[in-house]
């Protein structure tokens, strides 16, 4: 096997339900999932079936421009399955093989699909590019979830959506140490401004839940804090619940199941409150897959939904900045710029912010993924990901000088400095738009 | 051997490019879309969505943003492709008289028709032999194309070379003759081929990709259209309408409660916030 993840353990893979297939029921049943798949979704046959292998993708590609590596062309990639779908479900690729390009289900299919279906961040950049529109990514979650099934997937991944499921966030923190950290943060933020500014958990009979990543509790503070402050000088009523801590939702990376049961807490979650707004945190994929999944993964969510930027954005107005004096960039993280259509709102937020905002190029739904995306994180990934993340730090390099990357995303969060030490541009800062708006925010006694 | 060249063999490819195409259709659409995949930015209403899948389909904009060189290649294709399809129609249909209808004499309509025609087929060809130019010269596209690539070019190229061929003057084709054999075939009372080498390579090999189509990529003229439906598809808004159906079977949210939820600690919180 040519990847270096590290895979979950069977006991692991037992605790989320899957039992593990091996040697020779893994063909039969790999197979089966395939064919279940395909009446599951369309977009599988329909995007398998329709690329003519043109090779446009080959040039949008961050993971093919940073690595170099044949198979990681999106078509390639693609073509890792569509070649044993030709050979097991299509009529040309069952009796004319190697015309078609079929190829049989081997011993080696399953260790190029972890590998490779493992170094794509779904970020849909092939997806814009594409004459037909074929979204690579959508091939590559049907890979990963078929892997899963077999038993197949990064102990990283797996342990995250454990803790979802166990907790209902990805660090598995619960409620005790989550009061904890809130009440820490407050402590923090009567430091910094001498106000009362709280961060309330669970609390009863609350309009607003606010769902952030539970990386606000520790690394990236300074968001959940910005937040904090922008809902205290707004006068919101708002709360956070301790049984759904998490706007990432790893499901999506690699089971639609467990996408399914955590955006299914969620409604749970936003009942308990009794809240009727539900704004979810900076979280790219978590975003998409609340946005754009609920409704197909759980059927009518009776709250309404937005999104921590655009809830801001619209009440700039109320809002009172001293900016802050830099040169400040923003990252569009994939899944919003091209999984849910959020764009604006962080520009015009930053512009309010910072003295100086620069645009990077190509930028929107143009942009090149920051190669830490679709659950990637682990650090045994770590060269991988650096090389992934090569087209970003060239976007940022031309940008220089510059004072900040504002990364509304978690894994964006924890990519982009990496990248940055790794390309030798340690001097920038990063962190999120809502931190920066936080720390802009002049806040009244 | 007439019945079976003049007939059977069309009859048989139009049958299976009609029902080849329609079920492999058919199989796709059977399936539902589980979660929106709408791709950002998307357009606005379904006036808006027709507008941009044609405008996409007329200009081929989503190549053109990537990849100048290929596009000029594709788009002069389809292009001509589209021109040459509805020269067939009407140069058969009015025996090159067609632009006698926009005024022009009867010499003038047979002119420009051969010319037009003419021009169109040596645009196709020459399209034609840079994509599969392109496929070999660029060393990533040839590594990941596979023969059915090659064989539809070829099998394009040599239906658009008989074609110009069968106009020349040492394959001389008697027009009115293809004229009233294609007459015949399509009202059902087929009649023996033309004895014209030429045009029986031409409608041989035209029937040939008759019978590839559905079997072949060929089909992303199609699976473009299904596909992109998908993708512009407006998002969804929350809190969801009552009147909204379920997308699929895996939307209904099971009665049984979320064992996980069971297992969170519960602690008075109310303690550490009054």
């Amino acid at each position: 096997m040519n990847t270096p993840l590290h895979l979950a353990k069977k006991e692991a893979m037992q605790s989320i339900g899957i039992e593990c297939a091996n040697g020779s029921a893994q063909k039969t049943k790999a197979l089966e999932l395939m064919n279940e798949f395909r009446k599951f979704s369309r977009s599988l046959s329909v995007m398998l079936e329709t690329c003519t292998r043109c090779g446009v993708c080959a040039k949008a590609c961050h993971s093919y421009l940073g690595t170099e590596d044949f198979n990681n062309i999106p078509a390639a990639r693609a073509g890792l399955m569509r070649d044993i779908f030709n050979r097991y479900f299509s009529w040309s690729g069952r009796f004319f093989r190697k015309f078609a390009g079929s190829r049989e289900f081997d011993k080696d299919t399953l260790d190029t699909w972890v590998s490779y279906f493992y170094q794509c961040t779904v970020c849909r950049r092939c997806a814009v590019f594409c004459p037909f529109g074929i979204d690579t990514g959508e091939i590559v979650l049907a890979g990963r979830n078929i892997l899963t099934r077999l038993g197949i997937a990064p102990g990283f991944i797996v342990n995250i959506g454990m803790n979802e499921l166990e907790t209902g966030n990805n660090t598995g923190i619960r409620k005790p140490a989550i009061i904890d950290s809130c009440s820490f943060l407050e402590e923090e933020l009567r430091e910094e401004t001498g106000l009362n500014i709280r961060i309330p958990v669970d609390k009863p009979q609350t309009e607003i839940l606010y769902v952030p990543s539970s990386s606000e509790l520790f690394t990236n503070a300074d968001s959940l804090m910005g937040a904090a402050k922008i809902f205290h000088f707004l006068g919101i009523d708002w709360t956070l619940s301790s049984s759904l801590l998490e706007a990432a939702n790893y499901g999506l990376h690699f089971n639609l199941d467990i996408m399914k049961r955590h955006n299914h807490r969620l409604s749970t979650a936003a009942a308990e409150v009794g809240a009727t707004l539900v704004i979810q945190g900076e979280c790219g994929h978590g975003w998409r897959a609340a946005r754009m999944y609920s409704e197909g993964a759980n059927g009518p969510f009776p709250y309404r939904m937005t999104h921590i930027l655009p809830f801001v954005e619209e009440r700039l107005a109320d809002l009172s900045f001293a900016k802050l004096s830099m040169r400040a960039t923003l990252h569009d993280p994939c899944n919003y710029a091209r999984g849910a259509g959020l764009t604006e709102s962080p520009r015009a937020i930053l512009r309010e912010c910072v003295t100086d905002f620069v645009e990077m190029t190509p930028n929107r739904e143009k942009n090149f993924c920051c190669g830490g995306g679709a659950g990637l994180l682990m650090d045994e990934m770590l060269d991988i990901r650096m090389r992934l993340g090569k087209m970003k730090a060239e976007q940022i390099k031309s940008l220089l000088p510059l004072d900040y990357v504002a990364l509304p995303c978690a894994s964006c969060k924890a990519q982009v400095p990496l990248l940055l030490k790794h390309y030798g541009m340690d001097e920038i800062a990063t962190g999120g738009v809502i931190e920066l708006a936080g720390k802009a925010l002049v806040m009244r006694p | 051997m007439d019945y079976f060249l003049g007939a059977v063999i069309p009859y048989t490819a139009c049958m299976v490019f009609i029902f080849g195409t329609a079920l492999r259709v058919v199989s796709w659409l059977k399936a539902p879309v589980p979660f929106h995949l709408t791709l950002f930015p998307a357009p606005i209403g379904a006036m808006g969505r027709i507008r941009a899948i044609f405008a996409d389909v007329l200009l081929c904009g989503s190549l053109f943003r990537e990849d100048k060189a290929l596009w000029l290649r594709v788009w002069l294709f389809h292009f001509s492709f589209a021109l040459i399809i509805a020269g067939h129609i009407a140069g058969i249909y009015y025996l090159r008289d067609q632009f006698v209808l926009i005024g022009l004499t009867h010499e003038a309509s047979h002119t420009l028709s051969r010319f037009s025609g003419a021009i169109a087929g040596v645009i196709i060809t020459i399209s034609l032999l840079l994509l599969l130019w392109g496929r070999l010269a660029n060393p990533i596209v040839r590594k990941l194309s596979v023969p059915e690539d090659f064989f539809t070019l070829l099998l394009l190229i040599s239906i658009a070379v008989t074609g110009i061929l069968m106009h020349l003057p040492g394959f001389r084709v008697n027009i009115s003759e293809v004229r009233s054999f294609m007459g015949r075939l399509i009202f059902f009372e087929p009649s023996a081929l033309p004895r014209s080498p030429m045009f029986i390579a031409h409608f041989l090999l035209v029937n040939l990709l008759l019978i590839y189509f559905p079997f072949s990529r060929l089909l992303h003229s199609v699976g473009y259209f299904v596909n992109r439906v998908m993708l512009t598809e407006a998002a969804p808004i929350y809190p969801t309408p009552a009147t909204k159906t379920l997308r699929s079977p895996f939307a209904e949210v099971k009665a049984e409660p979320d064992a996980s939820l069971s297992r969170r600690e519960t602690l008075d919180r109310e303690a550490l916030h009054p």
